[in-house]
């Protein structure tokens, strides 16, 4: 079990959902963002860290701002890895997932990724432009430990393909509503509704959502529905 | 279109087999878009099989290649520009299509497709605006709603294009974030589309993107080597000996290429902009300087920084302005069944006014940086030899850049 699977455990005996933080990695700086992740186990059970690439197609122009600072400021991902280890032997045990794109992964070398990976306590990847048919070469590199785990990715799109999506899925699987975007805010179309219920019956893993805000203030009750949310409240 | 056909789809069925996995060329192509997308690609390559052996799908394609576009266009002997360089240059005059470039060949079967999805929206980005120009048009034809994405930047420097999009009664989205370029535009694009899929159809110019798109491109755009092929034929009564497109993201290359790829005594030579030269680094050729890497869905050659950030492309011509190729060129580099060269943007303004003055013909710069490699390669060549060069548009919409080039000024793309 890795770190996000035993989290997941834990938050299910307390019946507990789970709650993720969205960092973008180097905003304003890597120094501010390994206080933040000091920081962020008191206030969320998991932190998922945008690693910057120049051409974030599936995430919105905020994001895309934040990550183009954060590369202006000389964020790169060896100089990520390297902040995820000092973080790691200080005994941060908090789950870290990496929300990257494929071609910083693509351009380290997937196998010398994978092995950075393990050595600096990532458990989770989170590969936005990765579909389940393009996914092979990154999960035989990362099988080979199997201490990080690729995060899932299904949408209302996804229709025939989510039992075959589902069918390995390990931690949890993230669930986007229409179309490519994270959700606004509490309020789902019935469409989404009832892809949810869906993909909730058919996976053996829990079920995320990501929101663009913090919606426990707004609206408790599509909590109901879910085992955890990510909030990336952008930056 | 009198010449040839979709009915024809042997080098088609040849590239499937080709394909080491569903979508690749060799390791190049795939699907790396966001999940939301998959089923839309599924869909849309279902669809484009279908339509593709549909004779009354066909048939309309044809009629208004012929009857709209202006198909079949010349393949024309270059006598004074021959006889200068040793060698027998053809030209393939895609700059005589209905607005101006190959770009509408794609178009039209795209929207086509489109309409038989039951789509109602169309969207497409646009660096120069010859695509959204071509876009804008074929919407307006079939009464489409249209949206073209275009960085603020080029918006700037290709106003004239902008009027023209708007005057077809397209909408011009100024797109503010990175660069604000083509590269940008396709980005927002992409996320637009994902988000619209069910009614909206993305109209993709270049022969890139995620699969199917490189290979409903190459199919719409085949057409330029069908008509080539046999006009060469009737000719010369041979196949010529090079066939030379430039190539940006590779849509008009890949049209001339595709019914040649087979003819293995044909050279192909694909021509990329070498901007103020290779060793500046400010130049498009990502097959030239570029490492295999994932944008805009596909995999194929990039210009990359050392951290996997995708480059800025730069080239005197908005068109070739870049910084990938599409999968199929790559793929036809790693076999060694295509050269890739390059030229800069000093020797493609060169070979543009030469043209100009020796035949009377005002190319785009894209098709410049051709003309400009066909010259070198005639060198090598004799008056017995030939070679047919694509000359994929006008220079008309370049009147300011040359301009601004022999004033001396700091060009503005």
């Amino acid at each position: 079990m890795n770190r996000i699977e035993e989290t997941m455990e834990r938050l299910k005996e307390n019946g507990k959902k789970a709650v993720v933080t969205y960092i973008t990695a180097g905003c304003p700086d890597l120094k501010e963002t390994k206080e933040r992740i000091r920081k962020t186990k008191e206030e969320a059970d998991m932190i998922e860290l945008g690693i910057p690439f120049s051409d974030p197609v599936a995430d919105g122009p905020v994001f895309q701002d934040a990550f183009y600072n954060s590369i202006l400021h000389g964020t790169t991902l060896k100089k990520v890895f390297h902040m995820m280890e000092e973080i790691r032997k200080e005994g941060v045990e908090i789950p870290v997932i990496f929300r990257i794109y494929y071609n910083t992964i693509l351009h380290y070398g997937t196998e010398a990724f994978a092995g950075m990976c393990q050595t600096a306590g990532v458990d989770g990847l989170l590969v936005p432009d990765l579909p389940f048919e393009e996914q092979e070469e990154l999960q035989t590199a990362l099988l080979k430990d199997g201490k990080t785990i690729l995060i899932q990715i299904v949408s209302r799109a996804s229709q025939s393909r989510i039992a075959k999506i589902l069918k390995d899925a390990r931690g949890f699987v993230c669930c986007l509503s229409t179309g490519d975007e994270i959700q606004k805010d509490a309020s789902l179309c019935e469409e989404d509704f009832s892809c949810l219920k869906e993909i909730r019956e058919a996976s053996a893993v829990p079920v995320f959502m990501e929101f663009e805000t913090d919606i426990r203030k707004e609206d408790a009750s599509i909590m109901e529905l879910l085992d955890g949310a990510v909030f990336r409240c952008g930056e | 279109m009198p010449s040839g056909g979709m009915e024809d789809h042997s080098v088609d069925q040849k590239g499937e087999e080709k394909m080491s996995k569903k979508g690749y060329y060799g390791s190049f192509g795939g699907r790396f878009v966001a999940e939301s997308l998959m089923n839309t690609l599924e869909e849309l390559d279902l669809a484009f099989e279908e339509a593709k052996n549909d004779v009354g799908f066909i048939e309309e394609y044809k009629y208004y290649l012929k009857q709209y576009v202006g198909r079949e266009t010349p393949l024309y002997y270059a006598k004074r520009f021959s006889e200068k360089h040793g060698t027998k240059i053809y030209l393939k005059r895609e700059d005589l299509n209905h607005t101006g470039a190959h770009k509408i060949n794609n178009v039209i079967g795209q929207i086509l497709l489109a309409k038989r999805m039951g789509k109602k929206k169309v969207i497409a980005e646009t660096g120069a605006g010859q695509h959204g120009v071509a876009t804008a048009t074929g919407a307006a034809l079939f009464d489409m709603e249209c949206t073209v994405f275009m960085g603020e930047e080029d918006m700037k420097r290709q106003a004239l294009n902008v009027m023209r999009m708007e005057l077809l009664g397209a909408k011009v989205i100024s797109v503010r974030s990175g660069s604000n370029t083509l590269k940008d535009a396709t980005n927002e694009a992409i996320r637009i589309w994902a988000k619209s899929a069910e009614d909206t159809f993305y109209v993709i110019g270049s022969a890139v993107g995620p699969y199917p798109y490189p290979k409903i491109v190459k199919e719409f755009q085949s057409v330029i080597s069908r008509e080539a092929k046999k006009q060469f034929l009737e000719e010369e009564g041979r196949m010529p000996d090079v066939v030379m497109a430039c190539v940006g993201g590779g849509s008009n290359s890949i049209g001339m290429f595709a019914e040649f790829i087979d003819e293995k005594d044909v050279e192909l030579i694909g021509v990329e902009a070498a901007g103020r030269g290779i060793e500046t680094g400010e130049h498009a050729a990502a097959m030239a300087k570029g490492a295999a890497g994932v944008l805009h869905g596909m995999k194929s050659y990039l210009l990359q920084d050392e951290n996997g950030n995708i480059k800025l492309a730069h080239s005197i011509s908005a068109g070739l302005d870049y910084p990938g190729v599409g999968p199929e060129h790559a793929y036809l580099k790693d076999i060694e069944r295509a050269k890739y060269v390059s030229v800069t943007d000093t020797e493609a303004m060169e070979a543009l006014m030469e043209l100009c003055r020796l035949e009377g013909i005002i190319p785009a710069i894209e098709s410049a940086h051709a003309i400009a490699y066909a010259m070198k390669k005639a060198k090598t060549m004799t008056m017995e030899q030939s070679m047919i060069v694509c000359l994929s548009g006008r220079g008309d919409k370049d009147v300011h850049t040359i301009a601004d080039y022999l004033a001396g000024k700091e060009y503005l793309n």
